[in-house]
């Protein structure tokens, strides 16, 4: 869990308006890295690393729409915000239900840029929390054996543990066993607590969406 | 009175009947020969049988001998007719039989005149009463005349006659009037031929009543004739009828063709006569009365027209003979009509074309809506034409944000940086030379679209192929998405470039895949291709081909294309392929037309590769 910076990564094929624009961004204290092409900021950027992405819509090759469904398969996307020298319709309207973060001209007011790019920082930021939340809960999960997982599916849909032990075919000691294992392995204290991060974790998606959602 | 008064009487005078219905009828229809000999068989039957009638009742035997006398002017007259009647009937008959019988019965009458008191007798020498029928009747005694056998004759030649023209008759197959008129005629004449031959040798003593069996004669054969009356007004009524039924086609057909508004026309090829119906006339601007003839006919249609009228009409000749066409008719008041005519030549049996016949009808209203679907067509397609230049428009200012955006955000950033305590002056006059560059290559943006709409002097470079087709497909696509037009490229791999200006260039394709674009208007949707290909053409060429799957160029077109003013497009102007080659062969290139083997037109120019050196 390293704390770097985010970083603002600018792709656009005209360099001069790449220079102008990570000066700006720098002027307003955001690190930038400009990239000329597509695929050149796909094959140098560190997946883990947080920040977003600003990029021109029209490019050669892989143009913005075609960078932002490649970034969609990466476990970390990275919000996506895009610039055009003038807006089309079609092409936004496409981006913005693929989840752009923002539309912006290339020369839109200077306030609604570092705007957009600040709130694409955040998203990122809050999106990789959640994610990062995510993916140590289900190491934690991982570490339960097939017989612990069966268990606490039992478990959480709230029965005791007679009537898992009847179910399983086991004996009621060994359920018992299980579930002093369980509250080890997850550490948790109770059994609200492990339900809630049952569903935090989405370990069983079926039964758990048929309980009400806490969040 | 008495009964012989009343029989003798009444046969004559049926006999006198049939005779004048049977003139009656000759003199309506003169042609009815057989009518006429009846009337005249029937008159001499009647007049006889008052003879027979004077005969039986005469006061002295010189009245008797009078009155036989001239009863042979009535058997005479009997005679000849029935020769003439079977002659005309039966159609049959040898005519030097015919002659025998009217010359020996002729003979007999001369003879009956000259030769003792009549023919049949040479002296009447005394009148004998007897019972006849209840009544007491006269007749004669006394020498008979030995030339009576020449009247004899006469008869015998006469059943010889009928009795041979019944079998031809017979065998020709007309059975029934073989049997009923030959047959009754030779029935009644041996009856009472016979029965007089009998009385006037003296063998029977009974008068002679060889009347009544040509009155049975008369009738059998006036209801022969009567038979053919009534076949012949049956059939008169049937043909009145089928008359009517074919006014009342005709009628029908005349108000169909009407209706519709079709002229109609026949053309007699043997005697080159042409007929009309007055609706043609009409339609072709020709009086009722005036005499047609094709060359007029031809003079009448639209000159730009009449060729290829002529030449399907040919074409009907040797082929399966129908055809349909359409062309314009110069009315002679100056008014254009557009005239639809479908028609088929007829041949004889020796494949000679003999008749030619055909409908007309004005589609002039048709023509016109066409005529402003197509305009409409051409309107929005001019449209379209002018929303891709605004289309050139909007990627110029693509263009030209690309500078403008890079200065505003330089400018932007300096600002931040001079507010700093300790401005990194380096970096400000880095950008401001930085926004000098951009400035100049928003005026260059600038010039080069002032070029695009004006013609200038060329600025050559190495031009990449693959951006340059791909920048123009960019501007393009919309409006081939629009116009259901899809829209190919294939630029080769590792091509060089090319030395030319790239605005010019793009001008060019562009206008290349526009005319494509143009030429599939009517090319059915879900074939309309243009693509865009480029590969190298030997070492120092490359060869860019636009292609469409459209109608491709008329072969005798193909150079002339490349003139100025010539256009195929109602709105055109002519000059696009001009300019294009124009420009292409400033490029020291070649551009030329050709049609696809698989359909559709291809346009080809070639480039010269950028050589090392010459890039700078």
């Amino acid at each position: 869990m390293s704390v770097t910076v985010p970083i603002v990564h600018v792709v656009d094929d005209d360099a001069s308006f790449l220079t102008a624009i990570s000066r700006l961004l720098r002027a307003n204290g955001f690190s930038v890295k400009t990239h000329a092409s597509a695929h050149e900021f796909l094959a140098q950027r560190d997946a883990d690393a947080p920040g977003c992405v600003l990029a021109d819509l029209r490019m050669p090759q892989m143009d913005g729409l075609d960078l932002q469904s490649a970034l969609a398969q990466s476990p970390n996307p990275l919000p996506i915000l895009f610039l055009t020298g003038h807006g089309d319709i079609p092409s936004s309207v496409r981006a913005m239900r693929d989840g752009a973060e923002d539309f912006l001209e290339k020369r839109a007011p200077k306030e609604k840029l570092i705007d957009a790019v600040t709130r694409a920082l955040a998203r990122d930021s809050r999106e990789r929390a959640a994610r990062d939340r995510q993916r140590e809960l289900r190491a934690r999960f991982d570490t339960l054996t097939d017989r612990e997982l069966e268990v606490l599916s039992h478990v959480v849909q709230g029965q005791l543990n007679k009537q898992i032990a009847w179910d399983l075919g086991i004996h009621e000691r060994t359920v018992k066993l299980h579930r002093t294992a369980i509250t080890t392995k997850l550490k948790v204290q109770s059994v609200a607590e492990l339900t809630r991060l049952t569903q935090e974790a989405s370990i069983f998606p079926e039964p758990v969406r048929t309980l009400p959602k806490g969040q | 009175m008495s009964l012989i008064t009343i029989i003798w009487s009444m046969s004559a005078s049926a006999c006198l009947a049939l005779a004048g219905i049977n003139i009656l009828v000759w003199s309506r229809d003169r042609k009815a020969w057989a009518n006429l000999l009846f009337s005249l068989a029937a008159i001499g039957t009647a007049a006889f049988a008052f003879c027979e009638l004077g005969m039986m009742r005469a006061g002295t035997p010189a009245e008797f001998a009078t009155v036989l006398k001239w009863g042979h002017v009535a058997v005479w007259l009997l005679i000849v007719s029935l020769v003439g009647f079977v002659r005309v009937y039966l159609r049959a008959g040898r005519p030097w039989l015919a002659w025998m019988v009217c010359g020996l019965r002729t003979l007999a009458l001369v003879l009956n005149f000259l030769v003792g008191q009549n023919l049949n007798y040479l002296e009447i020498t005394r009148l004998r009463h007897i019972s006849f029928l209840g009544e007491s009747v006269q007749i004669a005694e006394g020498v008979p005349n030995p030339w009576m056998l020449v009247g004899q004759l006469s008869f015998v030649s006469l059943v010889i006659f009928v009795a041979d023209a019944s079998i031809t008759a017979w065998r020709r197959g007309d059975r029934h009037r073989a049997l009923s008129a030959g047959g009754s005629i030779l029935f009644f004449t041996l009856v009472g031929a016979g029965q007089s031959l009998l009385v006037f040798w003296g063998i029977v003593q009974v008068p002679i009543v060889a009347s009544t069996s040509f009155t049975g004669l008369v009738a059998v054969m006036g209801y022969e004739l009567s038979g053919e009356m009534i076949r012949a007004s049956e059939l008169g009524r049937k043909l009145q009828e089928s008359e009517a039924g074919l006014h009342e086609i005709e009628a029908r057909m005349r108000l169909a063709v009407e209706g519709a508004d079709f002229g109609i026309w026949i053309r007699d090829l043997t005697r080159n006569g042409i007929w009309a119906t007055d609706k043609w006339r009409a339609l072709f601007g020709f009086p009722e009365t005036e005499q047609l003839e094709l060359d007029h006919i031809l003079q009448r249609l639209h000159p730009d027209d009449r060729d290829a009228f002529r030449l399907v009409l040919e074409k009907a000749t040797e082929g399966d003979g129908s055809y349909e066409t359409e062309y314009r008719v110069l009315l002679p008041g100056g008014e254009v009509r557009w005239i639809g005519s479908r028609g088929r030549v007829e041949f004889d049996g020796a494949g000679k074309p003999i008749l030619a016949r055909g409908v007309s009808h004005d589609i002039t209203g048709r023509k016109e809506a066409e005529q402003e679907t197509q305009s409409l067509r051409q309107e929005i397609a001019h449209v379209g034409r002018v929303s891709m230049m605004g289309q050139l428009a909007s990627a110029l200012a693509h263009e030209i944000n690309q500078p403008l955006g890079a200065i505003l955000r330089n400018a932007e950033a300096a600002e931040l940086f001079l507010e700093d305590k300790s401005p990194d002056l380096e970096e400000v006059r880095a950008i401001l030379a930085d926004i000098r560059t951009d400035d100049q290559r928003a005026g260059n943006v600038i010039d080069r679209m002032r070029g695009l709409l004006k013609r200038q002097n060329l600025d050559k470079r190495p031009v990449d192929v693959g951006q340059l087709v791909g920048e123009v497909a960019a501007l393009v696509r919309s409006d081939a998405a629009a116009r259901h037009v899809r829209l190919e490229w294939a630029v080769a791999d590792d091509l060089p470039p090319v030395l030319g200006d790239p605005v010019h260039l793009q001008q060019v394709l562009l206008n290349l895949i526009v005319n494509g674009m143009d030429a599939l208007d009517e090319a059915s949707p879900a074939d309309r291709r243009v693509s865009v290909t480029a590969a190298l053409d030997g070492p120092k060429t490359v060869e860019i081909a636009v292609s469409d799957s459209g109608r491709g160029v008329p072969a005798d077109k193909l150079t002339h294309i490349f003139d100025p003013f010539f256009t195929s497009k109602a709105n055109g102007m002519g000059m696009g392929l001009p300019i294009s080659r124009t420009i292409i062969e400033a490029h020291n290139g070649r551009l030329w037309a050709e049609n696809r083997n698989e359909g559709g037109a291809r346009f080809r120019f070639t480039l010269p590769i950028a050589e090392e050196d010459a890039s700078k």
